[in-house]
């Protein structure tokens, strides 16, 4: 490929662990055909001499949890062909929105940082990338899969859109022949979450916590009702279906509950 | 005013800052600026079980994240009077190894190499020293699959859990890690003699207090319920408290530590500074050659304190496999006695000391506090960071030279932005 015909392309960390730029990092064979490949104008996390340039793809992990936040998202959007949320902070928000549409994010930021302020930053509740700009392609996981992550980047630097797959994590539990957790009494949630992982922790003998995300058009009404018989209370179910859904599991549990 | 400023700092973990502000020849002011978002993970984890806790908390950080985990579960164990049996610590060591050997290759070959040579990052370092950079990816990836085969996935794998482990590698997994350590050795030696060649700048040096756990047994070692202290003392992880007096600073989402009013440094030099001569072997030998009386004063030295600990780690994997195939049944999750309880958990983090404690009231998290070692460093980094300015002004070094030099500093330390915030229950207010 001519040097002039690589894409642009930018990785970026808002508000989370890093474990998705890390999951790059940790392609250790790979590594240095990713960089070959494009012209990475900036990734912070592993090189310095960072362009903040016009991009043909940026990939954004993290949520949006301060104001300067969301003014370097829209930077970075204004200024890219094509954005991508990777990980499950960008796509829904991530662990630190569990709570999100209920209140008290303001107690519980008081409670840990007092009345000092943050002279540096303004803090606001954590909300995935969506919520303020256009985001082209959700690529999720907690954190992504490098498989996955390399499937669908080959496809954007030849300008394609890549599929992934709308079933649910118990299509890959069975091909892996694992017993059903909850046929146990266990309270799994991989009825309810986007696969890709695997089945990593049915696979364990652990249920699945849902740490990708709600899978498209999941049936949490059926799951909820199927948990409430077992004798699960509303509140561990709840609980449970929140824990890493993010914005993703608001609206169905509103449907159900009334009220987050 | 003079304003030296980078942001974001790069090739660290989260999003972190340098301001440097001279004045004449007066340093105004040097800070080590936490920028990262806030997550609030303390309020989170409350009124979550135990089992969820440790999904949650181990989510803090992806490059820490089994330390995180390994920590949550010592502190929740103690909490809900649950004792594993050997099978289940040995291959708690195992994914902790795991993951400081992972940690260390990244961050010795990958992030801070590159300052040393002059390169913005290893894949440009790869040019001229591809074949460090090639063995050290190796060495990453060796680790990154151990930490696969314990936690069930490189990052934030749910296997290990209260009470013990979803599943157990096979003995075909295990032996194969085993072989491969060994053969990684020759490496790990071969790397440590490279960063000992680099040039360390002295003329910023000072004596400072180290902390770490007390592995106990005259061992070196990642855990402990003790803390040691380079004065000599000896504390319970219990007082963490009194260790390190959290306090509030305006320009970082984490908290600063002091201990005695004054700033210390946890980590990798810390360990070797306290532990180091009960090191045996390669490493063993490795400390007798390279230790010498910078290293209590000087914070780059921790690089190479990160590289004489690959060799520990690589040299320990083997004992630590054969001691797991010792057990031939896997054990069961073992369930909690109680509903009620407290307990602190303390292990080395690949970059320092991490506490976890809790409260369990009815089965649930009712309290939860996190003090992390970035946070634990901040104060003293940035104390060598102003005595290298101060330096440099007389030098009358122009602006790139003193930011190259805080840089340096800064990544020495290793620091974990993302672990570093959410930590934080303050008090009042210090300026």
């Amino acid at each position: 490929m001519n040097v002039d015909e690589k894409m642009n392309v930018g990785l970026y960390g808002l508000t989370g662990c890093n474990g998705d730029q890390l999951t790059v990092i940790h392609t250790e064979d790979r590594l240095l055909d990713f960089f070959q490949s494009v012209h990475i104008r900036s990734f912070s996390l592993a090189k310095s001499d960072n362009q903040e340039t016009e991009l043909d793809i940026a990939l954004v992990e993290g949520s949006v949890s301060n104001q300067e936040q969301a003014v370097h998202v829209k930077d970075i959007r204004s200024r890219s062909k094509m954005l991508v949320a990777i990980g499950n902070c960008a796509c829904f928000g991530g662990i630190q929105a569990m709570e999100l549409g209920s209140k008290g994010w303001d107690q519980r930021f008081k409670h840990v940082y007092g009345d000092g302020f943050l002279k540096l930053r303004t803090p606001i509740e954590s909300k995935p990338i969506d919520v303020f700009v256009p985001v082209d392609f959700s690529l999720p996981g907690c954190p992504i899969d490098a498989h996955q992550f390399f499937y669908c980047f080959s496809h954007f630097i030849r300008g394609n859109t890549p599929a992934l797959p709308d079933y649910s994590v118990c299509a890959e539990c069975r091909w892996r022949e694992n017993d059903c957790l909850l046929l146990k009494g266990i309270l799994c949630v991989g009825p309810l979450t986007a696969s890709g992982c695997g089945a990593a922790c049915p696979s364990h003998s652990l249920p699945c916590l849902g740490c990708w995300g709600p899978v498209n058009e999941a049936n949490v009404a059926s799951e909820f009702d199927l948990l409430r018989e077992k004798g699960f209370s509303d509140d561990e179910i709840k609980r449970r279906f929140r824990m890493h859904a993010g914005s993703g599991m608001m609206k169905p549990l509103k449907k159900i509950l009334g009220v987050l | 005013m003079r304003e030296i400023v980078v942001e974001p700092l790069s090739r660290v973990e989260g999003e972190g800052g340098i301001t440097i502000q001279i004045e004449g020849k007066r340093i105004k002011d040097v800070r080590f600026d936490i920028l990262e978002g806030t997550r609030l993970i303390e309020t989170l984890v409350v009124g979550k079980t135990p089992e969820e806790d440790v999904s949650i908390a181990c989510r803090i950080c992806a490059i820490c994240t089994l330390s995180h985990r390994y920590a949550a579960l010592r502190g929740l164990e103690k909490a809900l009077d649950i004792r594993v049996g050997p099978k289940v610590r040995w291959m708690r060591r195992l994914m902790h190894l795991g993951e400081c050997l992972e940690s260390h290759s990244l961050h010795v070959f990958i992030l801070a190499l590159p300052d040393f040579f002059g390169f913005p990052s290893a894949v440009a370092m790869a040019e001229t020293h591809g074949e460090v950079v090639k063995k050290a990816l190796e060495l990453k990836k060796f680790a990154n699959r151990i930490m696969e085969v314990t936690s069930g996935r490189m990052i934030h794998g749910e296997n290990p859990t209260v009470g013990g482990f979803g599943r157990f590698p096979s003995r075909e997994v295990l032996l194969e890690i085993k072989n491969q350590a060994h053969e990684m050795v020759a490496f790990g030696v071969e790397g440590a003699d490279l960063v000992a060649g680099l040039d360390i700048p002295s003329f910023f040096e000072a004596a400072t207090v180290f902390m770490c756990c007390e592995p106990g047994q005259g061992e070196y070692g990642l855990a402990g319920d003790q803390i040691h202290i380079s004065s000599g003392d000896v504390v319970d992880a219990e007082q963490y408290t009194q260790l390190t007096n959290e306090w509030f600073v305006a320009h970082s989402a984490a908290k600063h530590c002091l201990y005695k009013g004054k700033p210390f440094s946890v980590g990798a030099l810390a360990r070797i500074n306290n532990l180091g001569d009960r090191l045996k072997g390669r490493a063993g030998r490795l400390y007798k050659k390279y230790w010498n009386p910078h290293w209590p004063k000087n914070p780059l030295y921790n690089n190479l304190a990160q590289a004489v600990e690959i060799v520990w780690a690589l040299e320990q994997i083997p004992l630590v496999v054969d001691n797991i195939l010792k057990t031939d049944t896997d054990p069961k999750i073992v369930r909690p006695k109680r509903t009620e309880g407290e307990g602190v958990g303390a292990v080395e983090a690949p970059r320092g000391t991490l506490y976890h404690h809790y409260k369990i009231r009815d089965g649930l998290v009712a309290e939860a506090n996190f003090v992390i070692p970035t946070g634990q460093n901040l104060a003293d980094c940035e104390r060598y960071m102003r005595r290298a300015v101060e330096g440099l002004i007389k030098q009358d070094a122009d602006d790139g030279t003193i930011l190259r030099q805080c840089e340096m500093i800064a990544r020495a330390y290793d620091p974990c932005i993302s672990c570093s915030t959410h930590l934080v229950k303050i008090k009042h207010e210090e300026a």
